[in-house]
Parts: structure tokens; C-alpha cells; sequence
């Protein structure tokens, strides 16, 4: 039926199961972590989505590709990385419509302080979903791979 | 510049990691030897003073890379390996040793870690971000600083080439599975 019943890909485990479901939100938090507080200390929307998708990978390997597959639409990972880019463009180019230069956040000084801090923090909250679906969209389509081609043929 | 034995112990197990995953005929045994090269990079990142690196060299290199060639791995057909190690090509080994040697050469020309004689930390430029990062961008990060406000436009590239390739990559494969 789908690539988790091949032999070897999946094994259904308990022990795994759990493990994830007690670990994922600490590591997607972690991966949040990581690109907010990517201001003040090392990390960054780069680092941080990378790991914001390995969530989703943890989860395909405790309960199984295809579920996970079905759980999460690839319509819905390919409209994160467009947000993403559209987030980063948006506020790039609002700066120039309120007539400053291309990413200059002070112009967004009138509306809140410390624009500049917050302007970033969504820049690198826009490239991390951008790594983080990318990331996603690549396991997905490579994880269905052969299984998916004998998916088809079987229902046709 | 003298190696403490952590550095030496680090640069051993990253060139032996480097060499099993050149060598090794097991194309799993060359991926896991490949993740760990790229931990053991990372780590030396993080000895060099370069955090935002090395975070990235772990998260992509030792995460994402080895998940997404086991996954690959899983979908093909692995001859048994009848040997451990790939036959060496004599050439090849000449070839890539001249280019070891002739970049192990300008080592020596190289500032030391962290040395304020070097033109990077004495820089007009570096000075610059590191004066006037916290003032005018709002973040304690310097990389953060010029990596989304003083080259926020670079930046902006990158984000795209990122997801132009995905886009690119998933059009691609998804034609290959579906078709």
C-alpha cells in the first residue's frame, strides 16, 4: 500500500514512538529558540529551521512516512517557504515604500520601537521557514521515492 | 602554532572520518562516517570562535545531509559489499595530493586563532560592525547584525537561491515519482 510496509523502512516501535512525542515539542522550541534569540546570541533562522524540519522528520521516522505525509499537506510546506520568502521581501521593500532605503528598519521606528531588533527577528523568522519547509519538501519527496510509483500503479 | 591535544585528537578524527567516507565500499558505513566528519567539523568551529558555523555545520551537515542520504539509500538497491575498502586509483591519489600539499602550504602564512595583529580583527571594516552593530541595529549579534541588516539584500539572495532550488528540486522529483 505505501512505502511504510516495505520490509525494513518502518518498524513500528513504542519505544520510539514516545520518545518523540516526549522530545518534539522540546526540540521545536529549542528550534525557535535558536532563531529568535539568534539576535543576542549564535544561531539564526538558517540554523534554527533546519531544525524546526527535523522535527517533522522525527516524526516520520516514529510513526511512519506516509502518516506523517498525511498529516502535514505538501501544499501547506510549499505555501510556508513562499510565506517565508514573501515575509523577507515585504519587509525589505515596506521600507522603501515609507521612503528609506531596501531593509532599512528604522523607517519602521514610527510605528513600534526597536523596529530594527523586531524587523530582524522577522526576517530570520521568514528564512527559517523557508529552510525548514525546503527541508521537508526534500525528505517527503525523496522518502516516496519507489514506493510511491508502486502506489500508483497498484490503485490504477 | 602549537595543537592541544583536544585540537589533535579533533583534526585526527576528522581527516580519519573524511578518509572512511572516501574509501569505505559500504555506502552506509560511508554516510554514517561522513555525519561524523561533519560533527567533528562542527566542533572545530566552535573551537575557532565561530559558533554561528558550527551550529549550521551540525544542524545541515551531521542532521539534515545524513537523513536525506539514508533516505536516498533506502530507496536504491546496495550491492553487498565484498570487500571493505574501494580500490584506490593511483592518479587520482597523486592528483588530489598535489592540491593537499599546495593548500597545506599557505597554512603556515595564516594568523594565529584569535591573534589582534591579524588583518580581519584589525580591520577597518570589522571595527566598524563591532562598534556600531549594537547602536544601530538593535541586536547583540554582529553576525545577526550584518547577516539580516547591514547585508540583509545578500541575504535576501541566499533565502531565495534556497527556495528557488527546493521549488526546483521538488518540481523536478515529483515528476520522476509521479510520472
Amino acid at each position: 500500500m505505501s512505502v511504510d510496509d516495505q520490509p525494513g523502512l518502518y518498524v513500528e516501535s513504542t519505544i520510539i514512538m514516545t520518545t518523540v512525542r516526549v522530545v518534539a515539542p522540546f526540540v521545536l522550541t529549542f528550534a525557535l529558540f535558536i532563531m529568535f534569540h539568534g539576535a543576542d546570541s549564535p544561531g539564526g533562522g538558517f540554523q534554527g529551521g533546519v531544525i524546526a524540519g527535523s522535527v517533522v522528520l522525527m516524526l516520520a521516522f516514529a510513526y511512519g512516512i506516509e502518516s506523517t505525509r498525511q498529516w502535514l499537506d505538501v501544499r501547506v510546506v510549499v505555501a510556508l517557504a513562499a510565506g517565508g520568502v514573501l515575509t523577507f521581501a515585504s519587509i525589505g521593500l515596506g521600507t522603501i515604500v515609507l521612503g528609506g532605503q531596501f531593509l532599512q528598519y528604522t523607517e519602521y521606528e514610527v510605528f513600534l520601537s526597536h523596529a530594527s531588533k523586531y524587523g530582524i527577528e522577522l526576517v530570520e523568522l521568514g528564512i527559517g521557514a523557508i529552510v525548514a519547509s525546503v527541508a521537508i519538501g526534500l525528505f517527503f519527496l525523496l522518502a516516496a521515492g519507489f514506493g510511491h510509483v508502486v502506489d500508483e500503479e497498484g490503485e490504477a | 602554532m602549537t595543537l592541544t591535544a583536544l585540537e589533535g585528537a579533533l583534526l585526527l578524527f576528522v581527516v580519519g572520518c573524511a578518509l572512511g567516507a572516501a574509501l569505505l565500499r559500504d555506502t552506509l558505513a560511508s554516510v554514517m562516517s561522513f555525519a561524523a566528519y561533519s560533527l567533528g567539523v562542527s566542533i572545530i568551529w566552535l573551537i575557532l570562535q565561530a559558533p554561528d558555523v558550527g551550529l549550521t555545520e551540525a544542524a545541515v551537515g551531521a542532521g539534515i545531509m545524513t537523513i536525506l542520504l539514508l533516505v536516498a539509500l533506502a530507496n536504491t538497491v546496495t550491492p553487498d559489499a565484498d570487500r571493505l575498502l574501494e580500490p584506490v586509483n593511483v592518479r587520482t591519489v597523486l592528483l588530489v595530493g598535489t592540491f593537499v600539499l599546495v593548500m597545506a602550504a599557505t597554512v603556515p602564512a595564516l594568523p594565529a586563532i584569535g591573534d589582534p595583529s591579524s588583518p580581519v580583527v584589525g580591520g577597518e571594516v570589522t571595527q566598524y560592525y563591532l562598534d556600531n552593530a549594537y547602536e544601530q541595529t538593535d541586536v547583540k549579534n554582529a553576525v545577526t547584525a550584518v547577516l539580516a541588516a547591514y547585508r540583509g539584500f545578500d541575504t535576501l539572495g541566499e533565502a531565495v537561491v534556497v527556495f528557488a532550488a527546493g521549488v526546483a528540486a521538488l518540481t523536478v522529483l515529483r515528476r520522476e515519482v509521479f510520472a
